[in-house]
């Protein structure tokens, strides 16, 4: 590697160290604990999925350059020069780490793997080593929200195509439409909710209904919530991709941003947007709130198969909703059984941080990971595997194809529009 | 020889201190200089009040109790024990009233102290040697168990010495009388240079000291930064 | 339809929910020569943003988009 590219990502390191990031990296006694907290250890027994093994990784690069120990005896802590070499193993550790934050949890000191592995995306993103389609995704993203002016035609035009779906599933009476109001109103200047969705028609549809259904005054987000930026963890693209929303709903001066089964957009939304005049909030709060103030009403007799929920990590264990999807499953009168006993422990699926967006390439490696999930899943004797984040969807699907499972991956916000009573 | 026996008990000493406390320093005033992290780091469910939590988390270690017990159990009495020698060798300078609340011998335990250290130490460093804490670890985890195992063993030596088998030469008023010349910068070896066991006495500063000026820049610290770690997991 | 331009390679892309199309078109365009065309169908509303995004960026060029009532159909030439 050469001295000049070596210096820039020893900068986009120190970039990282903040009070926090600095005290997980002197922390770690190495003690072990944390082993068992992996899926990907504990489907795959080898020490490189060990949560203190890969972030030893990092750690040894830290040893090196930032800490006197590794300057004057580096094979103390085993510090390691940053070349060719480090980098794949720096690879190997980031993109087999979901950034579920499970091991947190188990860890005495409660260190944050993840966000050690953010070290490790940024200086693959800074030596042009991270995966290609992941960066590829976020330039598309970021250039999306570029030319939102010269889209907003072609994206109108798709709409359009799926409000008759809306409608069959929450009929809007012509008398219940004030002028100029549809089944999925955009660009709505003093809404009090503005819903940032994905770019397909599954994550639209039905939130949509419900909406209508429920009488919000809500108006539909321009861009998509998802947000690729963090998925390969560049920091600037992250904040581009961020920032238009927060944009979009001030410009609306909406009280509330709903953010679709999405895990990572909300985690960035609700936890990186900083202070503002709007709440942010899950598709999942919303509909329990809806149930519980009566705005909607559900047809508990739907669900004739047991069901269970697959808290996605970053909604749940690191975002704090946890409650609500338990009572929207009660409220749809679903005979419902945990996952685990306490969601904090609960299974990553195994398709976080990327994983899932980078398709096949990494479909071998989540496959196995996964297995402890599919056991988990299986043990519950479930027949509807619930659950509301669209990367956990996707992997989900994958597992229960993999595995030969018996049982049908659904969105928690799907499952209530289809409930809903006229 | 007694050339030898100076340089570890005085001037070394001195030094030992002076690496821990500055560097220690350095390296907490470095951390406290790094840039707030702008947003939370916690995990959910939370509980009130987390400060509370925080403080069970951090010193009844709450979460190794639960995935790992066993290592929990030792981990406890080796924190447990080591607290007790700090009291120990505090009080090995000076009577302090407020230590001795519940009455006690110098030196707590009769000894067990010590043992139960060693053996939670041999304890540490042989599951180090097996899969997969052996992946995980590096030089200078074996070293600090092998640096503390000897300095607990030398001096735990001293103290078996005096109740299991009633040497007197050196006691706790020895002990004090060099101590405090250390403290006051005035040192007087002459209160322990009796034969036999001064040379314990030797290498358990020897390997003490090392320990403190390794401190500052091993994992040890972390004796410092569990607690702010734990509050950021339970915001 | 297609009379006017000729395709070298026929993705289909039905059934793919965002971003997968674009993802699929990223590696799918690497098997056709600088100038040759594919043709991608895809039944996501959510292509008719991201085709022209990723086109933008990637530096290929969009020929042409039909819409069905089921599916979107582009033709991507590979420019770059």
């Amino acid at each position: 590697m050469e001295e000049k590219l070596r210096e820039e990502l020893i900068k986009l390191f120190e970039s990282k160290l903040s009070k926090p990031m600095q005290m997980y990296l002197e922390t770690c006694s190495r003690c072990g604990i944390c082993t068992p907290a992996c899926h990907a250890y504990a489907s795959m027994p080898q020490a490189k999925y060990t949560p203190a093994y890969r972030a030893e990784v990092v750690r040894r690069i830290f040893k090196k350059y930032f800490k006197l120990q590794g300057k004057i005896a580096p094979a103390l802590g085993a510090a390691k020069v940053l070349d060719e070499n480090t980098l794949d193993e720096l690879y190997e550790a980031a993109y087999s780490c979901t950034g579920c934050r499970r091991c947190m949890v188990y860890c005495p000191f409660g260190i944050d793997t993840q966000q050690i592995m953010s070290i490790a995306k940024l200086l693959l993103i800074g030596a042009n080593a991270e995966p290609e389609l992941l960066t590829m995704l976020a330039d598309v993203s970021v250039s999306k929200g570029e030319g939102i002016e010269d889209m907003k035609e072609s994206f109108m035009q798709g709409l359009k195509r799926l409000e008759d779906q809306v409608l069959e599933k929450w009929k809007m009476e012509a008398g219940e439409m004030e002028a100029g109001e549809t089944p999925i109103p955009i660009d709505v200047e003093g809404a009090d909710l503005l819903y940032v969705a994905l770019a397909g028609a599954h994550s639209i549809i039905p939130a949509a209904a419900v909406f209508n259904a429920a009488g919000e005054k809500w108006t539909l987000s321009f861009f998509e919530a998802v947000n690729f930026g963090a998925f390969v963890g560049d920091p600037t693209k992250t904040k581009l991709i961020l920032d238009r929303i927060v944009n979009e709903a001030n410009r609306l001066k909406v009280k509330e941003v709903c953010i679709c089964e999405c895990g990572t957009a909300f985690r960035v939304m609700k936890q990186m947007s900083g202070s503002q005049p709007f709440e942010v909030s899950s598709i999942t709060d919303v509909h329990a709130k809806y149930i519980r103030e009566g705005k909607i009403k559900l047809d508990k007799s739907k669900l004739n198969l047991p069901v269970t929920y697959h808290d996605p990590c970053q909604i749940a264990r690191n975002g704090g909703v946890i409650d609500a999807p338990r009572y929207v499953l009660q409220q749809l009168g679903a005979d419902y059984r945990e996952l685990s006993a306490d969601p904090k422990y609960n299974w990553c699926c195994g398709g976080g941080g990327g994983l899932v967006a980078m398709g096949d390439e990494t479909h071998d490696f989540r496959m196995k990971s996964a297995k402890v999930k599919a056991d988990q899943v299986q043990q519950t004797e479930a027949k509807i595997l619930a659950t509301a984040c669209e990367n956990c969807h996707a992997q989900l699907s994958d597992i229960s194809k993999h595995y030969n499972m018996d049982v049908e991956v659904k969105y928690l916000s799907s499952m209530v529009a289809d409930a809903l009573i006229q | 020889m007694d050339t030898i026996y100076y340089l570890v008990l005085v001037p070394m000493i001195y030094l030992a201190f002076f690496v821990f406390s500055v560097g220690t320093i350095i390296r907490l005033i470095n951390i406290w200089r790094k840039p707030k992290f702008p947003t939370t780091l916690q995990i959910y469910p939370e509980k009130k009040p987390s400060w509370l939590w925080t403080l069970f988390d951090t010193f009844l270690l709450n979460s190794a109790r639960r995935h790992n017990p066993v290592l929990w159990f030792f981990l406890m009495v080796f924190h447990f024990c080591f607290l007790l020698l700090i009291i120990g060798h505090l009080e090995l300078i000076k009577d302090f009233r407020i230590l001795q609340i519940i009455e006690h011998e110098i030196f707590l335990g009769k000894g067990f102290i010590g043992l139960i250290l060693s053996i939670s130490l041999i304890f540490f460093l042989f599951r180090r040697f097996v899969s997969p804490t052996k992946d995980l670890s590096v030089p200078e985890d074996y070293y600090l168990l092998i640096l503390l195992f000897l300095a607990v063993i030398f001096g735990s030596e001293m103290d078996w010495a005096r109740t299991l088998y009633g040497y007197e030469e050196m006691g706790v008023e020895d002990y004090r009388g060099y101590l405090m010349s250390l403290f006051l910068l005035k040192p007087d070896i002459s209160f322990v240079d009796a034969p036999g066991h001064s040379f314990m006495l030797v290498l358990h500063v020897f390997f003490a000291n090392l320990f403190l000026m390794f401190f500052p820049f091993s994992k040890i610290i972390h004796s410092f930064l569990s607690l702010p770690l734990n509050k950021l997991r339970r915001g | 339809m297609s009379d006017e331009i000729n395709v070298d390679k026929v993705m289909d892309l039905k059934g793919m929910p965002c971003p997968m199309p674009i993802v699929k078109v990223s590696k799918g365009i690497k098997d056709v020569e600088v100038g040759q065309v594919i043709q991608a169908i895809s039944t996501d509303p959510g292509s008719l943003t991201d085709f022209p995004a990723w086109a933008r960026t990637s530096g290929n060029e969009i020929l042409k988009t039909e819409q069905t009532e089921e599916e979107f159909v582009f033709y991507i030439k590979r420019t770059a």
